[in-house]
């Protein structure tokens, strides 16, 4: 049962395996959650600070609730990233930390490989919670568990990542694991949303028309507009972004099929999902931020580095 | 200082018609060059023995922070120079991004003063606008008089066509060149490393070649306009240097020059996130790297630029997207010269390194006639050399190559009546 690496960096840096390793315990975990009692000794002895270098509702309250039913000690961490560069270090802050005696670190920041910078300096495992416009892992995990129990597996499966592709760690980790898995994956959304060196780089589709996406693929997971990591504006308006990129519950009923839903979450409702599909049948919006207790529960566990067969 | 230099190889290019033999130095002067010199029994000279070694007139670095005044927490004139000196440079060109700015002519007096007594000569590069705006035309003929070697506004080239041309135009009257990194700040704004597949795969925001590329055909048109003479430095990408290779064949007077890092690196070399190599311009693919050894190789490319940007360590230790650009390398320019092309002649070493730039930049050529001050390096294209930091001399430690053995090394440096080895 042993993974590949020390931290959970990115999926990139994960082989098919560990993604399978973690999906199988995620799935454990979830039964967990199901009992009257839903918490396990697993952490017992295991201290875990969130470092929130960024704002974060859902994640970081998924990363304390799976803590906590992990039995784990918890320490809470928020700056905004503006004052990191005034005044102290990511290095000095961390450092700080880790004399209390602290064995796991949790991370989200606003910069692309602050996670990468952190594994070379400080031996404590740590989980990547989001870095910049690079990788998002657990968030494609539970993706992933949240496709796989709707669909059975997910080789083969056809996934649209529609929207704001640039701007996205959720796109770019959902990319690397679904194509590990064997899944097809395009993206779709205005050219100015879609590096231009994305089918070479990552071996996908590439499409701008959000209805030929749709009519393509089996789940289509809808991301959010990046406004705050925006920039310069790469789109004329927001209600211009919703007539031509936004799913809307016409779109989907002009489709000679169903596809699932999936939105990483917090909705931009009317812009890139209007509310008619966000809340509507096909959603499945509901049952990923369940999944992600579940998945953090798995990643924290096994990335603790205790032995799996000592519980 | 006295030194005999024993078994010396002249590149063809250097001294009249001699390939191979001795040169003696006595009081820092050429006292002789010859097939083969002896010493009497009782002259007890030093004695250098450079068999395999290549002579050179001194080398000429054009584009340079030494920082000083103003941000010696990062480099000082003194300590630039030093790291200068052993990897074999005589003459260094230094960027007026200072504070204050190198944009009069007192800013100018004070390196040409703070430096008179290295052994390395200090030459400022005057501001092509007031405090690097890129607003106002600086005072460049009072500085062109006091002795700054060229123009620049440095890491933030002009955008301001408008004001280039202008800037073009004026140091017609004093002969004056002009240098611009290039790149037009309006593309990719926010980039980090070069826009590709590594970029795409990394996460972070791309610079893509075309804003390097854009600028590079707007100034060849105002150099076409004005009939003046403009220096592009550290290029990085195919096109740029197709678009320079034209521009020359039209007769135009544009020179250009790469650094050493860019012969050797690729954006493949930043999978890990190393701030040392980031830079601006940045590495980019490997299609664009042979593409500038080619140009190195033909002529298009004029000179080696080893810009050397030393950054502070908590600049460099930090987020990537943190960390400041730039790499130190006056004591490896030579050692990634060489190892990145390892067939370059001996010649072509003396070409890239000195002679281009003296011819460009209007600096007297180096002549070893007897009686001349002896300004010289001596480089050695197969022993290996490994910068290490207790020899670094420059107070930066912004370096990817600690540790790691390179093919080449400079043997020694002499100038002004002094002598580095290594």
């Amino acid at each position: 049962m042993a993974l590949s690496t020390q931290h959970l960096l990115g999926i990139k840096d994960i082989t098919k395996k560990d993604i399978e390793i973690i999906l199988s315990t995620a799935h454990q975990f979830k039964e967990v959650l199901q009992r009257p009692v839903k918490k396990v000794p697993s952490l017992r002895d295991v201290t875990i600070v969130n470092l929130f270098f960024e704002n974060s509702t859902r994640t970081r309250m998924s990363f304390e609730l799976a803590e906590k039913r992990l039995s784990a000690d918890t320490l809470n961490f928020s700056a905004a990233a503006s004052s990191v560069k005034k005044g102290e270090t990511l290095l000095d802050t961390v450092n700080n930390i880790l004399s209390m005696k602290v064995d796991m670190v949790v991370m989200r920041h606003s910069a692309s490989g602050a996670p990468h910078f952190l594994a070379k300096h400080i031996n404590a495992a740590i989980v990547n919670a989001g870095d910049g416009i690079n990788e998002h892992p657990t968030q494609a995990l539970l993706d992933a568990l949240s496709m796989k129990e709707k669909f059975g597996k997910l080789e083969g499966l056809k996934v649209a990542i529609i929207g704001d592709v640039m701007h996205s760690r959720v796109a770019l980790s959902n990319i690397y694991l679904l194509k590990k898995m064997g899944a097809e994956v395009m993206v779709a959304g205005p050219p100015t949303l879609i590096p231009k060196y994305m089918a070479q780089a990552l071996d996908v589709r590439v499409e701008y028309s959000v209805k030929k996406a749709l009519a393509w693929c089996d789940v289509a997971n809808v991301l959010r507009i990046q406004l705050e990591r925006q920039n310069q504006p790469l789109f004329s308006s927001l209600r211009e972004y919703n007539l031509a990129y936004g799913v809307n519950r016409k779109l989907l009923e002009s489709l000679d099929k169903e596809i699932v839903i999936m939105h990483p979450g917090p909705i931009n409702r009317g812009v890139e999902l209007d509310s008619d599909v966000a809340d509507g049948p096909f959603s499945i919006i509901l049952n990923q931020v369940e999944n992600g207790v579940a998945v953090r529960m798995a990643a924290l566990y096994l990335y603790s580095g205790k032995d799996i067969s000592e519980s | 200082m006295d030194i005999l230099i024993k078994n010396l190889n002249f590149p063809t290019n250097v001294y009249k018609d001699l390939s191979r033999g001795d040169l003696l130095i006595r009081n820092g002067k050429i006292d002789q060059i010859a097939p083969s010199i002896s010493l009497n029994a009782e002259d007890n000279t030093d004695i250098l023995d450079a068999e395999g070694g290549f002579l050179s007139p001194g080398w000429v670095e054009i584009f340079s922070d030494f920082a000083d005044p103003g941000f010696e927490f990062k480099e000082e004139l003194q300590t630039g120079a030093g790291a200068a000196f052993q990897g074999g440079f005589t003459h260094v060109f230094l960027l007026p991004s200072t504070h204050p700015v190198v944009d009069n002519k007192s800013q100018v007096s004070y390196i040409k003063d703070k430096s008179s007594r290295l052994p390395v000569e200090l030459y400022p590069i005057g501001a092509i606008s007031k405090g690097l705006e890129g607003k106002e035309l600086s005072e460049m003929y009072d500085m062109a008089a006091s002795g700054a070697i060229a123009f620049s506004d440095g890491k933030t080239p002009l955008q301001s066509a408008g004001l280039l041309l202008k800037a073009l135009q004026y140091v017609r009257a004093t002969g004056g060149v002009l240098i611009q990194m290039p790149f037009d700040k309006t593309v990719g704004t926010y980039g980090l490393i070069n826009e590709g597949i590594v970029s795409t795969q990394l996460g972070l925001p791309g610079l893509p070649a075309i804003a390097e590329e854009l600028m590079i055909q707007r100034d060849i048109e105002l150099v076409r306009y004005t009939e003046s003479k403009l220096h592009f430095t550290g290029i990085s990408s195919a096109r740029s240097v197709d678009l320079i290779a034209k521009a020359k064949s039209e007769g135009l007077r544009i020179t250009c020059s790469v650094t050493p890092h860019h012969l050797l690196f690729t954006d493949e070399d930043l999978k890990n996130y190393d701030t040392n190599l980031k830079l601006n311009p940045p590495l980019r693919t490997a299609v664009d790297r042979e593409a500038l050894r080619a140009g190195v190789k033909n002529g298009t490319i004029d000179c080696i630029a080893t810009q050397h940007f030393p950054q502070h360590t908590d600049d460099k230790v930090r987020e990537f997207e943190y960390a400041k650009n730039g790499m130190i390398g006056l004591q490896t320019a030579y050692s990634t010269l060489n190892e990145a092309i390892s067939d370059l002649s001996a010649e072509s070493v003396v070409s890239l390194l000195s002679q281009n730039a003296k011819d460009i930049f209007g600096l007297s050529a180096a002549s070893f006639e007897v009686g001349q001050e002896a300004d010289l390096t001596i480089f050695h294209p197969a022993k290996s050399s490994t910068f290490t930091k207790p020899v670094n001399k420059s107070k930066a430690e912004n370096s990817p190559y600690f540790d790691k053995p390179l093919k080449g090394k400079v043997l020694a440096t002499i100038s002004h009546n002094q002598m580095t080895k290594n």
